[in-house]
């Protein structure tokens, strides 16, 4: 006994012998917690990050070449009927990690999971979107067109008339070719299948341990299930490089795939755990703990990151982040009691909820918005620039658009005008909200802040930093009358931009009450735009909406900080794309 | 006395039924858009956040709501937590034994400094010794646990190399997600002994060495005044007095006999100290990264997730009862003239 004790305090004490991972093993320490593996449900980077090395789609990203795909489950594919019909052709000889063959059959079952079960909380509602028409589950959808006193037959005939929107969109036309029939044209459908919901499930295996049964017989029962309570939700078998072990908890073990049918990758064995104190993420990284942590800012790299040794900081400035910041102006305040406009009314004490429908008064916080301090005070030079509410690489993107730089003589200009000079002689004042614990969120609100209270000693802002809760409360009631946000790309197509924020029936331009008809017209014909020889007009298009956006001013883009790595220096093969959630494929690294 | 024990614990589920009408009574002060956080982690999702409120009876009454969930765990349900993606009895059963084993990691050492600085403190009264420990216990009591945490993080861990973060080191984690490893208890030191994986069972000791020292460091100045001043006491007392003066040798007058009685008063912290490692407990498994119950509660107080919340809150219910009736019941042996009825 004493000899076991003896043993046991000697390598407590003889330490680091455990410490650095081996070359054949990766372990990166990220800042978020996982959501879920079943590649359906999950909607978050850090779930995603996982799910994209061992499920795979028809066809992914290429490493680091922004907008370019390579074909992966499919070899090639055809867009017919004015782009209403997409044709892939599968990759033969492709084994899932049960052991069991993929086919159209895998394809075709995957893609009606989706239809099928709609979660409301995952990026399901743009497959409903393209292939059904729908963008809610059945039922959400039979009580939005039915009202609440439908009956049950009633109900029963849109279901099966739903269901065979499901079943006739996609079809195998034979065991290796998948065709899927859209509900209209689809200018993203392509894109869309490269998001990891289309990730392509092992059917036998699924239906084996519970899962749907790929049939009308019990469609209904998963029909908006929560699924974070099935089987996929932390097992899975894909065609993936990486076979998932576990996920414990917070940490996920996966392992090389012995039967992957593209090059085995270097890396055998994988870690990734959730530590979101990010100092003791920092240390791990210091003593080689960990071969990859996140890293807050660039603040943090600077400060602390560049000075460890044996630690490499991966950036380039093209690299470009898939997303956009921007300040919402809300051109028609909701909410009975406001307590984020005051008064209501012109009166020194609050705003009137159109207050922002004058383009005076968007011109005017545009002008005391001050980019460069973001850019070199904020993210310390380490910024993309945006001159509209799409990512810089992304194509439709015009860096020609100028920015609004601080200018607070113009701010004043356009202040006096503002409501026919009523806002310049009464004052305002009104409340701008971020998201608690977003500091840069925070500072652009501070900014602004101390911008507008030093033109005019009436006006007054309110800086209101709002937890989760109480935004998800606001952002719903439309309540809030001007708040920073950032939006990052559900799929690789501006589409996925230039619609949320400022198409009308858009998720963001809603939320702000903006409407412009010309702005509709514009992006409903760009959508029309489906055929490869169209896509330059189509970019064009979008090239025109930035521009009028620039003058309509619906939102200001702010600078958003430029995507960095931070791993260990043995780690080689590391880049960059913004569509991997995870930056880069773990199957293409190695370590020295 | 065994009667006293049986009405203290038939009180056990009357206080549990109270706290989770508290706790459910307080989440019905948050509109359902509000509740929702916990179902909804991203933006764009709040163009669906009225279906999800119906889906999950959010914008039902408090009566509703509380049936619910009261005849879930009736049939030993306690529902879907949203924080860990799994049942809350699920990760209750992961989590406990990474925060057990934290918690007896450190409850020892806690009371055996305390107390044993308490009573050098006492004996060596207004010399530099006892001024030192007083500074130490005062500085030890007012530090906030995060910053003792994060600090031994940096300095020991980070600076010097010194043991480790996490339960167990990666390597391990690996082999044990596919291997063989049998958990019999969920404690890493002693599943590793019993599966005769002697290097298991010392990287965990290793990884408890720097959670538990924050804990000690924070929770043990406050034993530490205490029994000096209980100490103090004692040793002006008459009894002392006489044993000196009979010719008993120093040692047995102050460990025998003094420090016994001295005990007293510490027992009464032991709810508060109870309070306060749990507290710390929480800090610490977010600095150290040990997934127990702790960070797990903090997440879903931080996003409102009301049912591991409440299960949350029920156990530590449980434990502080518990917790309560073992202090009384230690008094007793103690100090014999104490009875109850």
């Amino acid at each position: 006994m004493k000899k076991h004790i003896f043993t046991m305090v000697a390598l407590v004490l003889l330490g680091g012998v455990l410490a650095a991972a081996p070359r054949d093993t990766y372990v990166y320490m990220q800042s978020a917690v996982f959501d879920s593996l079943d590649p359906v449900q999950a909607y978050d980077g850090a779930s995603i990050g996982v799910i994209e090395n061992i499920y795979e789609t028809l066809y992914s990203f290429k490493r680091d070449v922004p907008g370019a795909y390579e074909p992966t489950l499919a070899t090639s594919y055809e867009v017919k009927d004015g782009g209403r019909t997409y044709v892939y052709h599968l990759r033969k000889g492709v084994q899932f990690h049960s052991g069991n063959p993929m086919t159209c059959r895998d394809v075709e079952y995957s893609i009606e999971r989706i239809l099928v079960t709609m979660p409301g909380d995952s990026g399901a509602w743009f497959y409903g979107d393209a292939l059904t028409g729908y963008g809610n589950d059945a039922l959400t959808e039979a009580k939005k067109k039915l009202g609440d006193s439908a009956t049950q037959a009633e109900t029963d005939r849109f279901l099966d008339a739903y269901w065979q929107k499901i079943e006739d969109s996609v079809v195998c036309d034979d065991l290796y070719t998948v065709r899927f029939n859209l509900a209209g044209p689809d200018v993203a459908f392509f894109a869309k299948m490269l998001f990891t919901a289309a990730g392509v499930v092992d059917s036998k295996w699924a239906i084996a341990h519970g899962a749907w049964s790929g049939t009308k017989a019990d469609w209904k029962d998963w029909i908006g299930v929560d699924l974070r309570t099935g089987y996929l939700h932390n097992h899975a078998s894909g065609t993936g490089p990486y076979r998932l072990v576990k996920w414990d908890d917070k940490n996920i073990v996966a392992k090389a795939f012995d039967g992957y049918w593209g090059k085995a990758p270097a890396i055998k064995n994988v870690l990734v755990q959730a530590v979101e104190e990010e100092a003791t993420r920092l240390e791990a990284l210091r003593r080689g703990d960990a071969d990859r942590v996140d890293v807050n800012d660039w603040a943090t790299v600077n400060a602390k990151v560049r000075q460890m040794a044996g630690v490499k900081v991966w950036s380039d400035p093209a690299w470009s982040p898939a997303g956009a910041h921007v300040v919402f102006f809300n051109f028609n305040v909701q909410g009975e009691n406001n307590p984020y406009i005051g008064s209501g009314k012109l009166d020194g004490n609050g705003i009137p909820r159109d207050f922002f429908s004058d383009i005076n008064v968007r011109k005017a916080f545009a002008y005391c918005l001050d980019q460069d301090a973001i850019y070199n005070d904020i993210y310390e030079g380490n910024a993309a620039w945006y001159t509209m509410a799409l990512p810089p690489t992304w194509p439709g993107y015009d860096p020609d658009i100028p920015i609004r730089k601080l200018d607070l003589d113009k701010a004043e200009e356009f202040f006096k005008k503002a409501w026919g000079g009523q806002v310049w002689k009464k004052g305002f004042r009104v409340t701008i909200t971020h998201n608690a614990g977003n500091t840069v969120r925070q500072a652009v609100a501070e900014m602004l802040k101390a911008n507008i209270e030093s033109i005019n000693p009436r006006f007054k802002i309110d800086v209101v930093p709002l937890q989760w809760s109480d935004y998800l409360k606001a952002a719903r009631a439309k309540s809030l009358p001007v708040w920073p946000l950032g939006w990052g790309a559900d799929y690789a197509d501006p589409d996925n931009f230039i619609h949320p924020f400022y198409h009308s029936e858009g998720s963001l331009a809603k939320r702000q009450n903006f409407k412009n008809p010309e702005f509709d017209k514009l992006i409903e014909y760009a959508r029309t735009l489906v055929r490869p020889d169209q896509q330059d007009e189509r970019f064009a298009i979008y090239r025109k909406i930035g521009r009028m956006a620039y003058d309509v001013l619906p939102n200001v883009p702010y600078p958003r900080q430029s995507p960095f790595i931070v791993t260990r220096d043995n780690l080689q093969g590391v880049y960059y794309n913004s569509m991997v959630s995870g930056d880069f494929y773990w199957k293409d690294i190695s370590k020295k | 006395m065994f009667n006293y024990i049986a009405r203290r614990l038939l009180q056990i589920p009357v206080v549990l039924f109270v706290l989770s009408l508290v706790i459910m009574g307080l989440m019905q002060l948050l509109s359902p858009q509000q509740r929702a956080a916990a179902f909804v982690t991203s933006d764009k999702q709040i163009e669906h956040l009225d279906q999800i409120i119906e889906k999950y009876h959010l914008d039902e009454g408090f009566l509703v709501q509380y049936r619910l969930w009261a005849s879930e765990v009736l049939r030993g349900n306690l529902g879907f937590s949203r924080i860990s993606k799994e049942p809350v009895l699920t990760t209750v059963r992961k989590r406990f034994p990474a925060s057990m084993e934290l918690a007896l990691a450190a409850f020892v050492p806690i009371v055996l400094v305390g107390v044993w600085l308490g009573t050098q403190a006492a004996t060596h009264r207004d010399s530099f010794l006892d001024q030192a420990l007083r500074v130490m216990a005062i500085v030890g009591w007012s530090l906030p646990t995060f910053v003792v945490a994060i600090w031994l993080v940096a300095w020991v861990y980070g600076g010097l190399g010194w043991f480790g973060i996490g339960r167990l080191p990666s390597s391990l984690l690996i082999e044990l997600a596919g291997g063989d490893f049998r958990r019999y208890t969920g404690l890493f030191t002693i599943d590793g002994l019993l599966n005769g994986r002697l290097d298991i069972a010392a990287e965990a000791l290793k990884r408890l060495v720097l959670p538990a020292a924050a804990l000690v460091i924070v929770v043990s100045a406050g034993i530490m005044r205490v029994m000096r001043s209980s100490m103090l006491d004692e040793l002006g007392k008459d009894y002392v007095r006489t044993a000196r003066a009979k010719g008993l040798p120093e040692k047995t007058v102050v460990y025998k006999h003094a420090r016994r009685n001295a005990l007293i008063p510490v027992i009464t912290m032991a709810g508060p100290m109870l309070g306060r490692m749990i507290g710390g407990i929480v800090v610490i498994e977010l600095i150290f990264n040990f997934p127990g119950l702790g960070e797990w509660a903090a997440k879903a107080a931080l996003q409102l997730d009301v049912t591991t919340l409440l299960a949350f809150v029920m156990l530590i219910g449980l434990i502080m009862a518990t917790a309560n009736l073992l202090v009384d019941v230690a008094y007793v042996i103690v100090d014999p003239r104490i009875r109850y009825e």
